[in-house]
């Protein structure tokens, strides 16, 4: 269902989106809804910065000791009767998955919301061996029917409006129905509930997996993955070798943190923990169980210090809706499974060519919203300037902008050459200043002024009133305190022999 | 001759113990350290000390409950004991013409005596006939009735549990969910119930561990809040004592 080769570079992606007006507005009205929603969640529940860091502490932990974690985790979820396999790559993940499905000759498979699985492309898989998968969340259902990708983690079906949706349910009804909320969720509800119960394996993905006692864990508002967990007889779960915390203790923290950073909720209606399969005497839940823990370029991250905190990721989507770049151009646009700021460092990380996804890290202002927002504090800003680095120093900068810094750094470095060129420009812009603005659209100016006015050059630079600025301040103000001065000096010094220091 | 289910599962078991110590040592390669077999220091464990503090007395508790289980669509009562739970449950039968009730099998659950005050309604107890498709029961009953065994106030959540006695679908198939919370099962914070399963060990845990915090939801089409999409879209938590 998902279009694996992206199409395109994501400023042409985005000029799409820039230019479908509905989408637009539905990504910003949702975003600004969740986005607010958490700012005031966070508000009430106080110290936020407190179960920042907090949160920060456990995944840093987890993921610090992967390898014990999960081990544990490994054992307990064998000793409560969980198949645990495990899967190196995506297409491991996927052989086991069709393996286990073709020998129980499954005919569907229902599925609960799983980026796993999306990046996967675990459906296409499911299809060609001739078994039909549902998604049962109602956006991932509407999208699926619409043949379509997620264009946000949680609210999938955000670029469609309901006319589009009703549209899409109709053919699937056979019959007319009216563009109502209620109608419409009142019909998926009536057609899933056959499919749960036809259905011969389930499957989901995992919030999070606890160590301590081999459990799983599923945060979720409609229900659907209780279904799948539940009525089944076989379930299926894929998981992110990254999704572990110790205990059920720690889950507090992850459960204060996810549903307010994601909706603005204090609990989503569901959090269910499943510890292995159905006991014996138990008239519901899955008889068999499979978790299948994927690595998928996971690994990469690993003792990788510029990159390791994005392991700790809970998949909440907070950066979506604080990122500027998200609102304007939506999900789709970054071409991946995941979008946004997580996205667009997660990508490139997780397939390990930068060279193929290097202008994602460009479909960012560095604001560092996204940092601000995300719960367990992963400086996603940071990794889009290491990503950048690293894209340029693997060779694969534009020239044309190579150059043009070359050129700046000889002018700017030599103050005569400053001075004249600054000049020029101000004789030179005369020609094309109106109201204020340049306007031009052509050479270097055309792709920034074709949404924006590039400012004028100063008719007097800082460097041309040096001079009277420094006569008008030589008797005022206060004389440094010697002492400082001496050392200001000394740092100078310092700096000058270690040839230029770090930014700060 | 092909393989059958066991057998794939016996070899699936044979590759999955294989990979293990690979993956796990890859792991352990990749942060450049040897293998960590003993459990490490875990000084950030569960949520800060000064919300571990925190412990509401009985009456707000209740408050907070009602108020935040209200806010998200639920509905919340509280009732001095069972005869009244039952009074009322057979009220709203009546008001929703319910047909069919499943309710858990539970001693408080029978005492409300449904059986007898709903001689126009079925009732089945869950799991009473082995031989009975249960999902199938709840699938279609109007109201499923089940005993919480633990709630929270500070999220407005019920927490269930499964077993033989206790279904899961319970909760979750029927179109109206009424949940009895006995009152010294109600917490301020979820840490306090997340806490006795670590205390419990994996030996002793249910397969189904279910938070319920109002009506099911989603604001998938257009963001147009919609109730009932999949599990119960009416919801009574009521508070006994």
């Amino acid at each position: 269902m998902s279009a694996y080769k992206t199409k395109g570079s994501v400023k042409e992606r985005a000029e799409l989106a820039l230019n479908d007006d509905f989408l637009r507005k539905a990504v910003k009205f949702t975003t600004e809804r969740l986005r607010i929603g958490k700012m005031n969640a966070a508000e009430q529940h106080g110290n936020w910065e407190e179960w920042r860091e907090r949160g920060r502490q456990i995944r840093l932990h987890t993921i610090a000791h992967l390898d014990y974690y999960l081990n544990l985790f490994v054992e307990n979820a064998r000793a409560n009767g969980v198949h645990v396999h495990f899967a190196p790559t995506g297409a491991e993940a996927v052989r086991i998955a069709l393996a286990v499905a073709q020998s129980k000759a499954a005919k569907t498979v229902v599925k609960s919301k799983s980026m796993v699985t999306e990046e996967l492309h675990l459906n296409h898989a499911l299809q060609d061996i001739g078994v039909e998968a549902i998604e049962t969340d109602l956006g991932e259902y509407i999208i699926q029917l619409a043949g379509e990708t997620p264009s946000h983690i949680i609210i999938p079906a955000i670029h469609k409006n309901r006319y589009q949706i009703a549209e899409l349910l109709s053919k699937e009804a056979g019959e007319a129905l009216e563009a109502d909320t209620t109608i419409l969720a009142g019909f998926v509800r009536k057609k899933l509930r056959e499919k749960f119960l036809e259905a011969d394996i389930g499957m989901t993905g995992c919030n999070f997996a606890i160590a301590e006692t081999g459990s799983m864990v599923l945060f979720e508002n409609e229900g659907n993955a209780r279904m799948v967990t539940t009525v089944p007889k076989t379930q299926i779960t894929l998981m992110g070798m990254e999704r572990i915390i110790p205990s059920w203790t720690d889950l507090e923290v992850m459960a204060t943190l996810l549903p307010r950073s994601a909706t603005g909720q204090k609990l989503t209606v569901y959090m269910s923990g499943i510890t292995g399969p159905r006991r014996t005497e138990d008239a519901d839940g899955p008889e068999e169980m499979h978790i299948i823990i994927v690595d998928n370029g996971r690994s990469n991250q690993l003792g990788d210090p510029e990159f390791q905190e994005l392991l700790n990721c809970i998949r909440c989507g907070a950066c979506l809706n604080a990122c500027p770049v998200y609102r304007h151009i939506g999900g789709h646009a970054y071409g991946g499974t995941y979008s946004g700021p997580i996205g667009a460092v997660l990508t490139p990380a997780l397939q390990k060519n930068v060279a193929e996804w290097d202008d994602i890290a460009n479909a960012s202002s560095l604001c560092g919203a996204c940092y601000e927002a995300c719960p367990v504090k992963i400086p996603l800003h940071d990794m889009l300037v290491y990503l950048r680095r690293r894209k340029v120093e693997a060779g694969h900068g534009k020239a044309l902008e190579t150059i043009g810094m070359r050129g700046f750094g000889t002018v700017a470095g030599q103050p005569g050459i400053m001075g004249a060129a600054v000049k020029l420009g101000q004789l030179g812009q005369r020609l094309v200043v109106r109201d204020g603005g340049i306007r031009l659209k052509v050479g270097p100016l055309k792709g920034w002024n074709k949404y924006r006015v590039a400012p004028t050059l100063a008719k007097r630079s800082f460097r041309q009133q040096w001079e009277a600025l420094k006569r008008e301040t030589a008797n005022t103000g206060q004389t440094m305190d010697p002492v400082v001065k001496a050392r200001m000096e000394a740092i100078l010094k310092e700096r000058a022999k270690g040839g230029g220091g770090r930014h700060g | 001759m092909a393989e059958t289910h066991q057998e794939l599962l016996a070899r699936l078991e044979r590759e999955s113990r294989a990979k293990q110590e690979q993956f796990m040592n890859f792991i352990a390669g990749k942060l450049g350290r040897p293998r960590v077999t003993a459990p490490p220091q875990h000084p950030f464990r569960g949520a800060p000390d000064f919300w571990n503090a925190l412990e509401w007395p009985l009456e707000e508790r209740v408050a907070k409950f009602t108020e935040n289980f209200k806010a998200v669509g639920g509905q919340a009562i509280r009732l001095s004991g069972i005869v009244e739970a039952g009074a009322f449950i057979v009220s709203k039968a009546a008001e929703m013409s319910a047909r069919y009730i499943v309710r858990q099998d539970q001693q408080s659950l029978a005492e409300l005596g449904l059986e007898s005050l709903l001689p126009e309604a079925r009732v089945s107890v869950w799991n009473e006939d082995p031989n009975e498709d249960w999902k199938a029961c709840a699938a279609e009953a109007d109201f499923g009735v089940v005993l919480a065994d633990y709630a929270a106030a500070y999220t407005g959540s019920i927490t269930v549990l499964s077993d033989k006695t206790k279904g899961r679908s319970v909760s979750l198939l029927p179109t109206a969910l009424f949940a009895l919370i006995p009152i010294e099962r109600l917490k301020t914070r979820l840490g306090e119930i997340l806490s006795d399963f670590d205390r419990a060990g994996r030996e002793n845990l249910p397969a189904g561990i279910h938070f319920i915090s109002g009506p099911s939801r989603s604001a998938d089409i257009e963001n147009d809040l919609t109730i009932g999409v999949h599990g119960p879209g009416i919801v009574y938590a009521l508070i006994i004592g």
